[in-house]
């Protein structure tokens, strides 16, 4: 008892065990929030939703064409100004950033693949179908 | 002569039933609402929260010796009175309304207190979404000051860990309008979650800690809208459950620009409102407000011609 009482006045001592304490409080939440399924499945209804979305992201952006991708987990926009607004899936949100090249855009077939420049929001894949062709000429058009 | 009182750590306390809580909390979204968690966010709120905790603790001491400089050159000293302590609570939320609204304000501080609103959800484990930067900000110089009144930093420290408990139940979804007597003095829920929303007309309103009244005073009060769906986040929403970046994004953007910015606009980019920029190429949130507004004005001209 005594060694344990030694222990704990030591300095941190009882700092770290308090952390470790609550880390495995944390752990257990986040677990209870896996197995109770929570976070749901969302996806982009159509093409009004894409473009909530997209005014959302940045108020006034008013879409003057939209590609959504086959799973709907994500969408391309474009307003009247030319300015392109990529849209993804973020757990169950959606998360947006304002593309300014052209520099990270693949296509291959249907699919495009879309880097932002912000490395934290990742590279996005969509399927845009038989449209795939004509964004990713749309988005060459983008400063290089 | 100081009295050798200590500080009561409320919020460690306080944990089982923040635990209690969230688990009840998600009981309920399970039924009615499984978007309202997301395991990923609620991992990178509740590291943010133990981060903070851990960060809180090492620097607890120097605050704390800070204060109690302060209190030795008070000029009146408070009695540990029943009075005195609804008081000093007072006293403290009105430096919090002011702290939290100068962290919104200037990007110095926004720089710190983003971690708190960079989750798109609105759940009990939200609220333990704290910052780890809150010492290097040096926000907490806006509460301390009372000791120079007088105010035992001791309680100082226990009536803002009160503060922060008290906060924590506003975090939700789940409760909807309380009565209005309540609403009108006490921040709540719907008063909260407007602080926490980015739709145009929410943004930058009810900065209040526990008592709404100071929003009403100063004119930064906003009710919840039933027609309007609340959006939660930042206006450049993160894109990453990443712990990390959501620590330190803003410091890294704030750095990086008065790194890259004349000369003569760098101390601007760290004293002004987040999202100014020297070129005008970046939204604050009044700019966002304002052109809202005209929109909605536009919308409702073309109806009237109608």
């Amino acid at each position: 008892m005594k060694a344990v009482q030694a222990l704990l006045a030591q300095p941190g001592v009882l700092l770290v065990l308090k952390t470790l304490a609550s880390l495995v409080g944390v752990l257990l939440v986040v677990q209870l929030a896996r197995w109770m399924n929570l976070g749901g499945d969302v996806r982009i209804r159509d093409e009004d939703h894409a473009g909530a979305l997209a005014d959302e992201a940045m108020c006034g952006f008013v879409p003057v064409a939209v590609g959504l991708d086959k799973a709907r987990i994500g969408a391309l926009v474009r307003d009247a100004q030319g300015r392109v607004m990529l849209i993804r899936r973020h757990g169950s949100h959606f998360a947006a950033r304002l593309l300014e090249n052209h520099a990270g855009v693949r296509l291959d077939q249907h699919f495009l693949t879309v880097a932002t420049g912000d490395s934290r929001f990742g590279t996005v894949t969509l399927n845009l179908g038989p449209e795939a062709q004509a964004w990713a000429a749309s988005l060459r058009r983008l400063e290089g | 002569m100081t009295p050798d009182i200590h500080p009561v750590d409320i919020v460690t306390y306080a944990v089982p039933f923040f635990i209690l809580a969230m688990i009840w909390e998600m009981t309920w979204a399970r039924r009615r609402a499984p978007e309202a968690y997301e395991p990923r966010d609620t991992w990178t709120s509740l590291a943010l929260g133990l981060g903070s905790t851990v960060a809180g603790a090492l620097t607890a001491g120097v605050v704390y010796a800070a204060a109690m400089a302060l209190y030795q050159h008070r000029v009146a000293t408070v009695p540990f009175a029943w009075w005195a302590w609804i008081a000093c609570f007072v006293l403290d939320d009105f430096n919090y309304y002011w702290a939290h609204r100068t962290g919104h304000r200037i990007r110095w501080f926004w720089a710190s207190h983003v971690n708190h609103h960079s989750s798109q959800h609105y759940n009990l484990s939200t609220a333990l979404r704290q910052t780890w930067t809150g010492f290097v900000a040096l926000s907490f110089v806006f509460r301390i000051w009372p000791a120079l009144l007088g105010f035992h930093p001791a309680m100082l420290v226990t009536v803002g860990g009160v503060n922060l408990v008290y906060q924590f139940w506003i975090h939700t979804e789940a409760i909807g309008r309380m009565p209005r007597w309540f609403e009108a003095v006490f921040n709540t829920p719907s008063h909260h979650r407007v602080h926490h929303a980015t739709n145009p007309v929410y943004l930058d309103r009810n900065y209040a800690g526990a008592l709404i009244v100071w929003d009403r005073l100063f004119r930064t009060f906003q009710p919840e809208l039933d027609g309007e769906r609340i959006r939660y986040g930042i206006v450049r929403q993160l894109g990453t459950f990443g712990v990390m970046w959501s620590v330190f994004h803003e410091w890294a953007g704030m750095l990086k620009d008065f790194a890259v910015a004349p000369l003569r606009y760098k101390l601007a980019y760290l004293v002004r409102e987040p999202g100014w920029s020297h070129d005008g190429s970046r939204d604050t949130s009044d700019r966002i407000r304002e052109r809202w507004r005209e929109r909605q004005d536009g919308a409702a001209r073309a109806v009237r011609l109608d």
